[in-house]
């Protein structure tokens, strides 16, 4: 359980970000207009990785995938940032 | 139906029983305290001392105020923000920080200002311990996790629920089976009110913990350049730099009037204005961003600003033609605080609130009855910790907020002469109130400590509005027939509780005499005596 438990705070705070950071950046118009709506929804995003971390067997696989997940979305969006394809 | 494997219900059976049980103490404080704080502003007429009738300050009181800080203070000529008397707020109020970062705030009556909010100690109190639990610093974060696994609960509630959701919810079976009626009573009002816990969850997550998120995500998400995002996204008046030449300002019946003026021709029916910030004041570059109310809209607050000598319109971020930013800000805000539709809603969210308070302690009481062993008399230390723990917090919260509404209305009761520190008389009446029950009812057997505190919480209670009589001379029907109702309101609702409360008390000793033998809320002793009256009188 605690295996799991963490992996709902740690990895599953850096999905969240990563999830909500690419919605926002990749809807149209300056990241800037989306700002508040993106906050309020990260935090509903993260209770439901929490969630979503507890459906895994045991706490490996947990933070293996919500991890990796993690390092995928914030490594998209940190390339298109980088690229200028998204502002 | 929904079919659901069988290791996926165990787990999250399992995580909703030990969130639950971590947060639940937290969260049966945030929604009593919560429920009175919707009605903050009628807290703040019925705490504040008042001759039946005294009379309200307006717009020539609050242009004094403004005078008055600005010539006195400094530092609140680079920014000072400011409460228009009326409507909203009894009296007009101005704060600002000082060369420390503290916040400062005059009124009238006092203009060198003080570090303490004008408005009173207890709805202040209640609202702390809303936010806080009443713990300093440390509280709000605190308040913040337990808003996270209060949404992680209400998801994992819904999972373990959801294969019998739609058969039972409608299903309240009272009998002999008590864990199947607390479980149905926990499931219907968790399932009716979702939607508000849902919104709760993530607003309350939110309030208290978007800073500290938000300095996380900015290097992660948003490069570094959050922060300096921020103040376009949430202010409505255009960042300016003072241009050192100094102008005098407009007055605040121009700027007032002006800004219900824009609000109209926006096509707004109505703007009430309740406070502003100010920038720059005496200079050429001044700004005023003057927010005001207009019913109809899911987030009613929107904003005018100007250029505070001239008159001349900047920006606004008014209902109906706002960007997105405003718009979820101003309905978050609402949503969270019932400051949306009339007075309904707010009866409507007092009543969500209790209801919200009750989830908790059933499920609590579930988590006893459902490690209740069948066989015997003697229950576990672990069921009976809880039951204590249980009856000491939640019930013994109740009791400390009605002592300290009595403590309100006895310290400034000129016939006592409490001397000393009335907002200090006010807390430690409180807290030490709680204390004292949290004692009490890990000294006595669980039973017996719920049903005397319920009493307890019944008479305090109860005594709530008569304080308030006796100090005042505002008694209920007094304040009726002159439609005072903030003041009314506050008594009856007090009264209604206290019934409450002493309808809890009645069926707790009843199931004492006659429930289920073995378990921690049976009283032998009780049963006894039943039993023994009734061999007398036969």
């Amino acid at each position: 359980m605690w295996g799991r438990a963490t992996a709902a705070a740690i990895p599953g705070f850096l999905l969240s970000a990563g999830v909500t950071g690419l919605v926002c950046w990749l809807l149209p118009g300056p990241w800037q207009s989306t700002l508040v709506p993106g906050v309020v929804a990260f935090f509903a995003v993260w209770m439901a990785a929490m969630a979503v971390a507890f459906q895994f067997r045991d706490g490996k696989r947990a933070w293996a995938w919500l991890g990796g997940g993690a390092v995928a979305s914030l490594g998209a969006l940190w390339l298109l940032q980088t690229l200028q394809w998204v502002c | 139906m929904i079919k659901l494997k069988s290791s996926t219900l165990r787990t999250f059976t399992s995580v909703h029983t030990w969130v639950g049980l971590v947060a639940g103490f937290g969260l049966f404080v945030a929604f009593y305290a919560g429920a009175i704080t919707v009605f903050h502003h009628d807290l703040q007429s019925w705490q504040t001392p008042h001759t039946p009738l005294s009379a309200e300050q307006g717009l020539a009181n609050a242009q004094q105020l403004l005078d008055e800080t600005l010539a006195r203070h400094p530092k609140a000529r680079e920014h000072v923000g400011m409460v228009f008397p009326g409507g909203e707020y009894p009296q007009a109020a101005s704060y600002w920080q000082d060369e420390s970062g503290t916040w400062r705030y005059a009124t009238l009556d006092n203009l060198d200002g003080s570090d303490k909010m004008p408005g009173g100690a207890l709805s202040e109190l209640v609202n702390e311990l809303h936010y806080t639990l009443g713990i300093p610093v440390a509280g709000r974060y605190l308040m913040g996790i337990v808003s996270l696994l209060y949404g992680l609960a209400l998801i994992s509630g819904v999972i373990i629920h959801l294969p019998r959701l739609a058969d039972d919810l409608f299903a309240l079976r009272p009998g002999r089976n008590l864990k199947r009626f607390w479980q149905d009573a926990h499931n219907v009002i968790g399932v009716l009110s979702l939607p508000m816990h849902v919104m709760f969850a993530v607003t309350g997550a939110l309030l208290s913990l978007a800073m500290l998120v938000m300095v996380a995500l900015n290097p992660l998400v948003f490069r570094g350049e959050l922060m300096a995002a921020l103040g376009p996204a949430m202010d409505t008046a255009p960042v300016a730099t003072a241009a050192g030449r100094e102008q005098p300002m407009g007055s605040l019946a121009m700027l007032h009037a002006r800004s219900v003026e824009v609000a109209r021709a926006q096509g707004l029916a109505s703007f009430e204005p309740a406070y502003f910030k100010l920038a720059h004041a005496g200079d050429a570059n001044a700004t005023i961003e003057i927010s005001g109310e207009s019913p109809g809209s899911l987030g009613p607050v929107g904003s005018v600003a100007f250029n505070a000598n001239t008159g001349a319109v900047l920006a606004t971020q008014l209902p109906g033609s706002r960007d997105a930013n405003h718009a979820t800000l101003a309905s978050a805000y609402a949503l969270h605080f019932g400051e949306y539709g009339n007075t309904w809603v707010r009866v409507l969210y007092f009543v969500l609130g209790i209801g919200g308070a009750f989830l908790f302690y059933s499920g609590n009481l579930l988590w006893v009855e459902s490690r209740r062993k069948r066989r015997q008399a003697e229950q576990g230390r672990a069921q009976a910790g809880m039951a204590r723990a249980t009856v000491g917090v939640c019930i013994g919260v109740c009791v400390a907020i009605s002592v300290a509404f009595i403590a309100t209305q006895l310290a400034q009761w000129p016939a006592l002469r409490i001397a000393g520190d009335h907002e200090l008389t006010v807390r430690v009446a409180c807290f030490v109130t709680w204390a004292l029950c949290v004692l009490w009812a890990a000294l006595r057997p669980p039973v017996r400590g719920a049903q005397e505190l319920l009493w307890a919480a019944a008479i305090t209670t109860a005594l709530v509005p008569i304080a308030h009589g006796v100090v005042t001379g505002a008694w209920p029907w007094l304040t009726a027939l002159q439609g005072q109702w903030s003041l009314f309101s506050i008594d009856a609702g007090a009264l209604a509780m206290a019934f409450g409360f002493a309808w809890l008390a009645r069926a707790t000793a009843r199931r004492a005499r006659d429930g289920e033998p073995n378990s921690v809320w049976a009283d032998p002793r009780a049963r006894a005596a039943q039993v023994a009256s009734t061999l007398v009188t036969d």
